[in-house]
């Protein structure tokens, strides 16, 4: 894997470093704008480049543009202009097999109240095309990995809000992604519930599928992530290792740097800890 | 099969269960509704009526019955479904998955067909033991019903895509398509109103299906049913193309 870590710095219009690479990213976006009905522009021209096996870090305030930047990578919006390829397959031209590598779990828990957990699984798995015997034992596998099998045939109304979590994780990784998306997928759980998340997610991560995360935890980013990018008001403002983004902003942890990005740095926890 | 036979069909099966989830609801009631539109209108009233255009007049009203019940369920299927996925945003399952815009608005309508084929299948073959009831034409009423279906199930979807909450889709049903629907003579011959109401009714779309339907039934040629035949499979052709068109630029579904 290409470990050529590179700062970037907004505003993020010229076209980006990996027009010249050769081998197809995992995730690969140039020049992204979109523009909602409403008239606001929630992205800026965004490029963005992950290599197969990253494990990378969306972070940035609320209402940066993350969710969206997501959203037009899996068809959920689609983009004013710019370009998005998965493992080179074009997200609008050639949707059908960039959305065949690409898992999302979406921050809102979005099951059908309807479902039982092993239809949801079932029937997503169907959507992919997995074959039937194929889609039994991979329903079967996912819930006992995330210890949900007691309630298989129970309707997703029922579950508690972290079984929720826990299955929709569970239904993103389905059809066997080689792009998982995970979008705030810690917010709201306990502690134990987000540390078997992370074991997971890094396992599965050693085990060769990428990863794109958002997160406004900065120990969650510190913790997964090899690399990451600071967006806000829709465009890309850093990208790099922790450390860099640290040093780009001339502090030394990344919550700093976060600070610095949203204007607040006299909230900083070392400053505080300076004040007699 | 084909992976894209597997999606497909996987499309469907979520909204065959859906409604055979909630089948009290979904099956059970539309069914009695009818019985007892049976039984009052047909048993009750129907012995004081005697006869309409040479039948009984229970026999009369099951062919409109039977199109009720596909028109509405097909209806109501696919616009609650729609409307119910949005709503939880379950739908971004389906449209973040690799399935194209035709699969997409064909697994919704079609959940909604089946629904409605189920319901005035039962209620044709309870009619059938109950009274006697003849199929004059069938290879004419068989494509018109299926037409029929799918006719208000392509307007379920485009009502459900619309909508942004129930009472929008109650709305349409409640003071659209149910009044439409009776007004087009299911419980009478629209030769029998005073004029202005019969040219009135001559206006309405539904009138030419419930003839459609009688005519295959009963044989009673109230209108041109080639020409109607005609209109009615273009009227479902314009709105599948236009549903598709919306599927297409993601309409109030990708942001």
């Amino acid at each position: 894997m290409n470990r050529e870590y590179f700062i970037k710095y907004s505003p993020g219009r010229m076209p980006s470093e990996s027009t010249i690479a050769t081998a197809a990213n995992a995730l690969q976006v140039t020049d992204l704008v979109k523009r909602y009905a409403t008239g606001v522009e929630a992205l800026k021209g965004v490029s963005l480049e992950i290599q197969p096996g990253e494990f990378f870090g969306l972070l940035g305030p609320n209402g940066a543009g993350k969710s969206t930047l997501i959203h037009c990578a899996t068809g959920l919006a689609q983009p004013t202009s710019g370009r998005i390829e998965i493992f080179g397959n074009d997200a609008i031209k050639n949707y059908k097999l960039a959305r065949m590598g690409v898992g999302l779990a979406p921050q809102e828990l979005n099951l059908d109240w309807f479902l039982t957990l092993e239809e949801s699984l079932d029937y997503h798995g169907g959507y992919f095309g997995m074959p039937k015997k194929e889609r039994r034992e991979r329903t079967r596998e996912l819930l006992e990995t995330f210890s949900l099998s007691e309630k298989r045939h129970e309707r997703t109304r029922t579950l508690s809000g972290g079984m929720k979590r826990r299955l929709i994780l569970a239904r993103a990784l389905m059809h066997r992604p080689p792009l998982l998306i995970l979008d705030e997928p810690t917010a709201g759980v306990d502690v134990e519930l987000r540390l078997e998340l992370w074991h997971y997610v890094q396992k599965i991560n050693e085990e060769g599928t990428t990863i794109l995360l958002t997160t406004h935890y900065l120990e969650e980013a510190e913790q997964l992530c090899s690399r990451i990018a600071f967006i806000n008001q829709g465009e890309i403002v850093a990208t790099g290792t922790n450390q860099e983004v640290a040093e780009r902003f001339g502090v030394s942890s990344l919550e700093d740097a976060y600070l610095e990005l949203v204007g607040r740095k006299e909230l900083s926890r070392a400053h505080v800890e300076l004040e007699p | 099969m084909s992976p894209d036979q597997i999606r497909f069909i996987s499309l469907i099966r979520r909204e065959v269960n859906r409604f055979l989830k909630i089948k009290r609801q979904t099956l059970g009631a539309p069914l009695l509704e009818t019985f007892l539109y049976i039984s009052v209108f047909g048993a009750a009233l129907g012995s004081r009526v005697g006869t309409l255009q040479g039948f009984d007049y229970v026999v009369f009203i099951i062919p409109g019955l039977i199109m009720m019940s596909w028109a509405t369920n097909a209806f109501a299927n696919t616009s609650s479904s729609l409307l119910q996925q949005k709503f939880q945003r379950s739908i971004d399952d389906q449209l973040s998955s690799p399935a194209a815009p035709h699969e997409l608005l064909l697994g919704f309508s079609l959940g909604g067909f089946l629904r409605g084929m189920i319901v005035s299948s039962i209620t044709f073959l309870v009619a059938v033991l109950l009274v006697d009831l003849p199929v004059e034409h069938p290879f004419f009423l068989i494509p018109s019903l299926l037409l029929v279906g799918f006719f208000f199930a392509q307007l379920g979807v485009l009502i459900g895509l619309r909508s942004e909450q129930f009472d929008d889709v109650a709305f349409y049903q409640t003071f659209i398509i149910q009044p439409l629907i009776f007004l087009g003579g299911v419980f009478y011959a629209v030769t029998l109103l005073p004029e202005p109401w019969e040219t009135i009714s001559h206006f309405n779309p539904v009138y030419y299906m419930i003839s459609l339907v009688r005519f295959g039934f009963l044989g009673i040629e109230a209108v041109d049913v080639w020409l109607c035949f005609g209109a009615l499979s273009a009227a479902t052709a314009v709105l599948f193309s236009v549903n598709l068109r919306l599927f297409r630029r993601g309409y109030k579904l990708r942001a």
